[in-house]
């Protein structure tokens, strides 16, 4: 019993430390994000493991510049585009953001589905019903919706976040299947071969892994969270150290889930991964048959924390940035645009997957592929926005901040345009 | 008498009494120092520099300006502190609506036009707010115009009239020349003025709260979450935010500089009146349900060397409540509390009788001690004025029966 009560008052002191950085962190390993990184692993082996160091340079940057604008200004970032760039930017980068969350939306529903593929299987009628996507995807919505609107969000985040504890499987599993370290480790720190740069699946995989690991929600989300929380500029420090520490923490995670599957899958020539059930795979060396119940459980959870942040961050920011009224505090009449909005991503979102046949892995991939495209646009507001002395002061960038910062748009870009050339040429 | 859009003049054309195109309309200024609604000048941009030019040298205004002199005679524009830019200062900015009691965000500005003899009159008489300004400014330059104007007029406005509207100015200087004094908000119910500062981001709560009336800003304050009451003291400086406590209820008060740091509490409790003081201090010390809480520093004490006429004396220059009267205390060296004579022997006494000779066996409590117990005293010893005595037992302050049944009915 007294252990047990020094367990719980040690997890209470841990969570009360996690801040809106970690959080965000946290929430980015989504659905969308461990299928990516599992197919980065399963198709591409070790030779993608050298985007995770500037990936991660660029995630720490981007987030930290995100917060300290938050704590510095008191405002969300669309409120910022809005009043510094005017209705028209602000109208076509809310309608981006809302159809790449639309995408997003739908691979948290899409993996929440897959979570439930393995039972697809059963030799019992009942449960194979009962597992079927046209049972769990809706309860899953109707569930989202009213956490969210009743408020009972708030209480079960830190459920949501203790079961991401399930992240240290993939470190755990990733040890067990001996994976090549010396070779692994080569190719996190060696610069990559270009030949793979004129191959459209390897180009489009690279965006897809700056996409979901830097996606652009999180500026909006970790912004507003810092505003909320009432973080000032000069409490700002403590603010900055968690963001730090939940980006190293969410890379560590992304590069254990690409070895992992490399070691596993990509060794058994398990190329093309299609479904959960074979994801899963790459937990066996940790739990053997029940690989894929435990991959499912993650996946489950991941999907369904992300499904309750999305769609409801997604309203806030395009509400607050075109003038609408918002506010889980504000009635339904009161603020029609901010719950239509809300109710639209989640009903879209987890309709879409509905259609038969829907193909979830490849659009969880393929979603988190918009999120790369999209993000250049918003990292441009991002940095002019928090160079502007008169919102910032004297908390601007550095210069090699901006060179960085300037240096990520202008690789994603190009990354975009080499993707869609790559495909034209077939 | 016409109104026009500021999205429709801002890069409008500008013609001069020549009628050649001199420039476009980057700005429109308002000087509320002379005036609250009109407009001052437009600032044109040329090739050849930027201009102000008053609406008196104006012939008309609209999709394309025409100008009544020729460009020759226009001023050169200089940027002042003082005038509203309603571009860079309105158009996508929050404020507060006063007849919505809420914060909104401005879609476009409508202005009045109105010829007067040759020229033109411009007076802001509206923010849009709605879709109708959004829509216009979305598609301007997309759809042909006559097309819009007839789009637009099938969409219900939503417009908040200028006198209702108050602008978010965060630097105080700039706010005094632009006359900003929230004085539409500070007419608003304390909790709808809660209510609108929670929506504002902390710079501008801070300039809400350093510019309104004190009474009003302590009322609001009181029904404001309370994280964000320690975010808005914090910024206020350490006489503005005394000014405003003290005028808070002292419960409130005591709670709020309770979750303030230590250093800050002092340093405001220090600008404060001592008497406003005195009690918060006591609240923050030993809480609002302790004898120290619920006790009055207002009673009548004299030293126990004192005749009858003394103590009499002593009555008639109180100001405190007269429940307080009920019990006259005699204190000793370093005010000890030695005694307590009820107001009623006093009364039928002769004025050279020492205090000391009529002083009674009297009944007296710590100033920690929980009210529960308080009650219980008066209670057992049929009290009607009970003394609360430091750890010196020196004495602190009273507490009167009706204190005690108000604590009573509270607590049921």
């Amino acid at each position: 019993m007294a252990l047990l009560r020094g367990w719980r008052t040690r997890l209470a002191l841990v969570l009360a430390v996690v801040g809106p950085g970690f959080i965000t962190a946290n929430v980015d390993n989504d659905a969308g994000g461990i299928a990516t990184y599992s197919v980065a692993g399963a198709q591409f082996g070790y030779t993608l493991l050298w985007t995770m160091i500037p990936i991660t340079i660029a995630l720490v940057i981007v987030q930290e510049m995100s917060s300290r604008m938050g704590a510095v200004t008191g405002k969300g970032l669309s409120d910022l585009i809005r009043e510094e760039f005017g209705l028209r930017a602000t109208f076509i980068l809310m309608l981006a953001l809302v159809v790449t969350n639309f995408g997003n939306v739908a691979s948290e529903f899409a993996g929440i589905a897959s979570s439930f593929e393995v039972w697809g299987a059963s030799q019992y009628v009942v449960v194979r019903i009962a597992a079927s996507k046209y049972v769990v995807v809706p309860i899953a919505a109707l569930a989202v919706w009213g956490l969210v609107v009743h408020g009972t969000y708030n209480s079960v985040e830190k459920v949501f976040l203790s079961a991401s504890a399930f992240y240290i499987c993939y470190i755990v599993s990733g040890v067990l299947a001996h994976p090549d370290w010396k070779a692994a480790a080569l190719s996190t720190v060696t610069r990559p071969e270009s030949a793979g740069f004129r191959n459209y699946g390897y180009l489009s995989m690279i965006i897809g892994l700056a996409g979901t690991t830097i996606a652009p929600w999180m500026q909006f989300y970790l912004q507003a969270s810092i505003v909320e929380k009432g973080v000032t500029a000069r409490q700002y420090k403590a603010s900055r150290l968690d963001v730090i520490v939940g980006c190293i923490f969410a890379a560590v995670v992304a590069w254990f889930i690409v070895v992992a599957c490399a070691a596993t899958l990509h060794t058994a020539g398990m190329y093309d991964i299609k479904n959960g059930v074979e994801a899963g795979e790459a937990l066996r060396p940790l739990a053997g048959e029940y690989a894929y119940l435990l991959f499912s459980a993650g996946l489950f959870n991941a999907s369904l924390f992300a499904a309750c942040i999305l769609p409801i961050s997604t309203a806030y920011a395009v509400c607050e940035g075109l003038g609408f009224e918002s506010g889980l505090d504000k009635r339904f009449e009161e603020a029609p645009a901010f719950y239509w909005l809300y109710t639209a991503l989640i009903v879209f979102g987890a309709g879409v997957v509905l259609i038969p046949r829907f193909p979830l892995f490849r659009v969880m991939v393929l979603s988190q592929v918009v999120n790369g495209v999209l993000l250049p646009f918003v990292l441009v507001f991002v940095i002019l926005l928090v160079n502007d002395r008169e919102l910032m002061g004297s908390y601007t960038n550095s210069k090699w901040y901006n060179v960085v910062s300037w240096l990520t748009v202008a690789i994603m870009i190009a990354l975009t345009i080499a993707m869609v050339v790559a495909q034209a040429r077939g | 008498m016409s109104v026009v859009a500021l999205s429709e003049l801002l890069g409008a054309t500008v013609r001069d009494a020549s009628g050649a195109v001199r420039g476009r309309v980057r700005e429109i200024a308002v000087a509320p120092q002379d005036h609250p609604t009109r407009i001052a000048y437009l600032i044109v941009r040329t090739s050849g520099g930027e201009w102000a030019v008053p609406p008196d040298a104006l012939k008309s205004a609209g999709a394309s300006v025409r100008a009544a002199n020729d460009a020759s005679q226009w001023v050169r524009y200089t940027p002042s502190d003082g005038v509203l830019l309603l571009k860079r200062d309105l158009l996508d900015q929050q404020i507060i609506d006063i007849h919505g009691r809420k914060v909104v965000r401005v879609n476009d500005v409508e202005l009045e036009s109105t010829p007067v003899n040759s020229h033109l009159l411009l007076n802001i008489v509206s923010v849009d707010v709605g879709a109708r300004g959004a829509i216009r400014r979305l598609s301007k330059g997309l759809v042909p115009s006559f097309t819009l104007r007839a789009l637009l007029e099938r969409i219900p406005p939503r417009v908040i009239p200028w006198e209702y509207v108050d602008l978010l100015e965060t630097d105080p200087a700039r706010r005094v020349k632009l006359k900003i004094a929230y004085e539409g908000l500070a007419r608003l119910h304390p909790a709808d003025i809660a209510d609108i500062v929670e929506d504002l981001a902390p710079a501008e709560r801070e300039a809400v709260f350093e510019t309104i009336d004190e009474e009003v800003a302590a009322e609001a304050l009181e029904e404001i979450d309370p994280d964000i009451q320690v975010s808005i003291v914090e910024s206020l400086d350490k006489d503005r935010a005394a000014d405003i406590v003290e005028e808070m209820d002292p419960d409130a008060a005591a709670d709020l500089l309770g979750e303030l740091r230590e250093e800050q509490s002092g340093e405001i409790l220090k600008e404060m009146e001592p008497e406003e003081r005195q009690e918060v201090t006591q609240l923050l010390e030993f809480g609002e349900h302790t004898a120290a809480g619920r006790m009055t520093t207002e009673f009548v004490a004299v030293p126990d060397t004192a005749s009858v006429d003394d103590a009499i004396d002593a009555l008639k220059t109180f100001e405190g409540s007269r429940e307080a009267l009920a019990t006259i205390y005699l204190t000793g060296a370093g005010r000890k509390l030695m005694g307590a004579v009820p107001l009623v022997k006093i009364a039928i006494s002769p004025p050279t009788l020492q205090l000391a000779e009529l002083s009674e066996s009297f009944v007296a409590c710590a100033r920690d001690t929980p009210q529960s117990e308080v009650a219980a005293l008066f209670d057992k010893y049929n009290l009607i004025t009970l003394a609360v005595v430091d750890e010196h037992g020196r004495l602190a302050g009273i507490i009167t029966a009706d204190d005690v049944i108000t604590m009573l009915r509270h607590s049921h």
